[in-house]
């Protein structure tokens, strides 16, 4: 296995509206990555972002990216649907083959355009949820109720997962929403997709978020605190609700035990935490115990620029073991409802 | 004074191919009933093509199930989406039916949640206007159910319907409402890059070549006057939203001064015989007021309603070998 | 790195409308086909990447989600690669660089669209009126080549009859016009001057499947593989001052990469055939121009020459080519396994005698994506 390792990061604020296009979002991010690393656009050579057309209902509205990335002279580069994250899977996976050395990662999307919880049920079985307007709001709700039938969780859980989130968001520059209030306050809400209370939901934001890949000695020379990725997986579960445990996820438990992300000890989980009860879930699954630090960044609670949130939670992770603050943490990326499709991967200092 | 975001609906009546499947699902809806379908033992409801396990083809071995069953979960929509099923609060359920080994995910028309329980038993109630869709029944506490005769319809389900219709509003940007603004004002507002000096019009904002973001400081008013890049007739084809009927001109026209052409310019008054590459052109714009901006947004360029025909000038065409190159 | 090679390939018969399946079915119809030629069942693949063109096409929104089951993808990892009509050769490139990196052993891949649940113009067009259609951004620039080459007004003709009869030895091909004919492509009404309607692709319903794998499961394969010897992707900036749209030069670049890393440096003698995305009659001659596989301003006469029919020289698009079927987000991974088809000899009545190297290849967006692969009946070929 070649060594791999983020050399450089970037965010944008998650806005709740982005005055400017989505490539405009991205353009700064990349200009910001080349400048701190020092490196000419020419010198990268791979670049794969993750973006979604429907959100701003546009078909091909991932070519207009590409000026933010700049492909003059033409470049080496490709395109998923999918959240950032399965584009630094991407990424990850083309500098395993160890013929070329830097690799830009992208993802975008803005929120604000379109209605959420209007577009997103096309996600689903076209012939027996999508018609419904089976939305992801309205899933996480039904996990939800899975997980206190089966007394995996209590609304007191989800309320102190909301409370500590958005009070760390408080200390994030880049979240959108932020605030101090006590599980009991928050209790006091009525429900909006039961037990879903309004605030258990993610915020509607635009955003982006970019890494910058190098593969072993340039990494090196790159980054003097490269955050090398120890491995990477991703499994997705079956997509009828009635055919899988919504309690549960196997696949991610897999990608735990495949990455050994219990070898050493976790300094900080960056989760894809979109509805509050996903934390319940995905702790549970990664068999994290109560003192690992999970998203000091406040996490997608407090802001989710879709398509990008999942690669922000890398970013997030890699910002603190780059800084110092942290000697190894793991990042997971969430897509499809009631986390449906699950990514993992360790994220480690040192030389 | 501000433009009004644009609002956008994006819009298609899709007919999906059912297959035998899920066919003999919605066709049992049509008759008001429902099916299950045996994988390795179990009865999966809805009825899916393959194992979810092992990948495996399903044979055709349905199963009747319901009208009853089980509320094995629910979620209380309080503020129902304009794509519910209803349109007041009501319950998404995983519902497991009578003679089912699993849930089917649906929706419950039930007073309130008081009214929902985990245990709840429910019964499908099919709709009066049936549409060979999942929509065609939903659920009812079995308490207040009624009993209704469906009649039995003809042949089996192979197409089922499905309206998406999305509605996007976005701000114009900065950019693209000074543009729009300077149509208005009957004129061609584009940017010059501050790095390269290249003229884009209409300008997306930024340089793309230098990747660098240009601001009002960067405007520049361009002549109405221009040369024609490229072009095409297009015979309209008819589909959904389509209000073209007769074969126009669509042009790319290179303004004099600008690197980029404005495209998507629909020519409607000069005869294709007399249309061609090179040809000297200019924009007559229509009357103050009756220039429109409703069409363009940050996505979709072009001019609008606000250029009533191109005309030539008269000047000697252009020759080919100065137009290599953008042609687009 | 680990080498990869295609062992298995799958299609399903493309058709205005696959009446008879929803999409899940489709998809099945290609995946179980390929696992079927390669001996394998959905427990042995490792990991799962598909590919299509815009989601708007069928209304379903990162269908990877809706069809993990029918693709045997629960428990395992699936992606989905989106690069416009170029997508199906970039798919894949990705499936190939799971293997490569020795990460997976062996991928199923897999591409489709099932446009006739939606409507292509309506798509194409960001669902518009006035949508120009992929022919309506292309035929500018077509008629740019027709005026810088000065080639002859038949050559569009011929190539879209020469792809049609080819597709008649293609039992896949959506298009089967027994009675195709110069004069009736000259008659067929006009879309987008100086397109004809038989000079366009037809708008197909399909999917198509292939299954790679490393150099052991390569060695262990019931039938032989095709080995990928190089692969390149080049996008360029869709729209800038100067851009040549006629000849891209990401489409120049990318050819080069290519070449250079199979060690070719006569493409067009070493390369025994080749299945290129030529969705209108005049893109044959243009991409022969534009991969530098002739001289610029040659490219229409080698095609006029007979050069590029299947008992020819350099035959192209044996299958019958995009001309004869598109299922958009397909149709460049169906170049890609025609390609590997002519070098394990299963080509059937289209087989080129001999082939041992051929070229797969897609574009896509404003002809400013390329993707492109080589495969190899030999691991390491000379030249």
């Amino acid at each position: 296995m070649e060594d791999i390792a983020i050399v450089a990061f970037a965010q944008t604020k998650s806005y709740r509206r982005f005055p400017e296009s989505e490539p405009a979002l991205l353009m700064g991010l990349v200009n910001q990555v080349l400048s701190e690393t020092g490196l000419e656009r020419r010198e990268i050579d791979f670049t794969i972002a993750g973006s979604c057309d429907y959100l701003s209902g546009m078909p091909f509205a991932f070519i207009s990216n590409v000026d933010a990335f700049g492909a003059w002279p033409p470049v080496y580069e490709s395109h998923v649907e999918m959240d950032g994250a399965w584009a630094l899977f991407e990424g990850f996976v083309r500098l395993q083959i160890g013929d070329i050395d830097t690799c830009l990662v992208a993802g975008s999307g803005k929120s604000s355009p379109g209605r959420p919880r209007e577009i997103f049920p096309l996600q689903g079985d076209p012939y027996y949820h999508a018609p419904l307007g089976l939305d992801p709001v309205s899933m996480a709700g039904l996990q939800a109720q899975r997980l206190l039938d089966a007394g995996k969780a209590t609304e007191r859980d989800f309320a102190e997962v909301v409370s500590r989130s958005r009070r760390d968001g408080l200390a994030n520059p880049y979240a959108q929403v932020a605030a101090d209030v006590s599980p009991d306050e928050l209790l006091k809400a009525p429900y909006y997709a039961s037990p879903l209370r309004k605030h258990d939901l993610p915020p509607i934001s635009d955003g982006a978020a970019i890494v910058l890949l190098a593969r072993g000695d340039r990494a090196r020379a790159l980054s003097r605190t490269p955050v090398w990725i120890r491995g990477i997986d991703h499994r997705i579960e079956s997509h009828h609700p009635g055919l899988r445990d919504l309690t549960d996820l196997p696949g991610l438990r897999t990608s735990a035990k495949k990455l050994a992300i219990h070898s050493a000890p976790i300094d900080v989980a960056e989760l894809c935490v979109r509805y509050s009860p996903e934390e319940v879930v995905i702790r549970d699954a990664l068999g994290l115990g109560r003192d690992t630090r999970v998203n000091p960044s406040g996490g997608p609670l407090c802001g989710h620029p879709v398509m990008a949130t999942g690669l922000t939670r890398v970013v997030e992770a890699a910002r603190r073991i780059a800084s110092g603050e942290a000697r190894r943490a793991i990042a997971h990326a969430a897509s499809g409802a009631a986390l449906q499709q699950n990514l993992l991967c360790v994220l480690e200092g040192g030389a | 004074m501000s433009l009004p975001p644009r609002q956008f609906t994006l819009e298609y009546p899709y007919t999906r191919t059912v297959g035998p499947v899920v066919g003999k699902f919605l066709t049992g809806l049509r008759d008001g009933r429902l099916f299950g379908i045996r994988c390795r033992g179990k009865v999966i409801c809805p009825p899916v093509e393959s194992d979810p396990e092992t990948g495996e083809t399903l044979a055709h071995d349905f199963v009747p199930v319901g009208p009853g069953g089980v509320v094995e979960s629910f979620t209380w929509i309080a503020e129902p989406t304009r794509k519910h099923p209803f349109q007041r609060p009501f319950a998404f359920a995983l519902i497991r039916l009578d003679g089912a080994d699993t849930p089917i995910v649906h929706a419950v028309s039930a007073d309130g949640p008081e009214a929902m329980a985990k245990g709840l038993r429910v019964r499908a109630q099919y709709r009066d206007e049936r549409k060979s869709a999942i929509t065609d029944v939903y659920f009812v506490p079995e308490a207040g159910s009624r009993d209704s005769f469906v009649p039995t319809g003809e042949g089996e389900v192979q197409i089922t319907d499905h309206l998406i219709s999305l509605v996007y509003e976005e701000p114009l940007t900065a950019s693209r409402e000074r543009y729009a603004k300077g149509l208005l004002a009957g004129k061609f507002i584009g940017q010059k890059s501050p790095v390269s000096g290249k003229v884009f019009v209409p300008s997306s904002g930024y340089d793309p070549l230098e990747r660098c973001l240009m601001t009002e400081q960067d405007d520049v008013e361009l002549p109405t006057t221009g040369t024609v890049v490229g072009f095409t007739v297009i015979t309209p084809v008819q589909y959904y939203g389509q209000k073209e009927t007769e074969p126009y001109i669509r042009a790319s026209v290179l303004l004099d001064g600008a690197d980029t052409p404005l495209g998507q310019q629909d020519i409607r008054d000069i005869p294709v015989g007399e249309f061609r590459v090179g040809l000297r052109v200019r924009a007559e714009f229509r009357p103050p007021a009756q220039r429109n901006v409703d069409e363009l947004s940050n996505r979709w360029a072009g001019t609008g309603s606000c250029i009533a025909r191109w005309v030539p000038t008269g000047e000697p065409d252009v020759p080919l070998e100065q137009l290599k190159g953008g042609l687009f | 790195m680990e080498r990869c090679a295609v062992v298995g390939i799958g299609q399903s018969k493309y058709s205005k409308r696959s009446a008879e399946h929803s999409i899940d079915g489709l998809v099945r119809v290609a995946a179980l086909r390929a696992l079927e030629d390669a001996e394998l069942t959905f427990k042995d693949i490792d990991a799962i990447v598909i590919g299509k063109a815009p989601d708007a096409l069928e209304g379903v929104i990162m269908p990877e989600l809706s069809l993990a089951d029918a693709l045997g993808a629960v428990g395992k990892p699936i992606h989905r690669v989106h690069t416009a009509g170029s997508v199906g050769a970039s798919t894949a490139i990705s499936a190939c660089t799971l293997v490569e990196s020795g990460m997976y052993e062996r991928v199923l891949t897999v591409c489709y669209e099932k446009q006739s649940d939606g409507n292509a113009t309506w798509a194409l067009g960001g669902g518009r009126s006035g949508s120009q259609g992929a022919g309506g951004s292309f035929a500018p620039w077509i008629r740019q080549y027709i005026a810088n080459s000065g080639a002859p007004e038949h050559i569009g003709w011929k190539v879209a009859v020469k792809d049609r009869k080819n597709a008649l030895r293609n039992p896949y091909a959506h298009l089967h016009l027994p009675d195709i004919s110069i004069e009736k492509v000259k008659e067929s009404p006009m879309l987008w001057d100086p397109l004809h309607f038989l000079e366009s692709c037809p708008s197909s319903d399909g999917a198509a499947a292939m299954v790679l794998t490393n150099s052991a499961g390569a060695r262990r394969a019931p039938r032989p593989p095709a080995w990928v010897i190089a692969h390149a992707k080049r996008t360029e900036t869709i729209q800038f001052p100067g851009r040549d749209t006629v000849k891209p030069q990401a489409g120049v670049e990318c050819a080069k990469a290519l070449y250079k890393k199979a060690g070719i440096t006569d493409p067009r003698k070493q390369i025994d055939c080749a299945e290129l995305y030529v969705p209108f009659s005049w893109y044959e001659p243009m991409w022969l121009e534009g991969h530098l596989l002739c001289e610029e301003g040659e490219g229409w006469k080698l095609t006029d020459s007979g050069a590029t029919e299947l008992g020819g020289d350099f035959p192209v698009n044996m299958s019958g080519g995009v001309l004869s079927s598109n299922p958009i987000g397909a149709s460049g991974m169906i170049r890609c396994l025609e390609a590997a088809s002519q070098v394990r000899g299963t080509a059937g009545d289209y087989q080129v005698e001999g082939a041992r190297i051929a070229l797969g290849h897609a574009y896509g967006g404003g002809a400013n994506y390329f993707a492109m692969w080589i495969v190899s009946s030999e691991p390491a070929p000379t030249f």
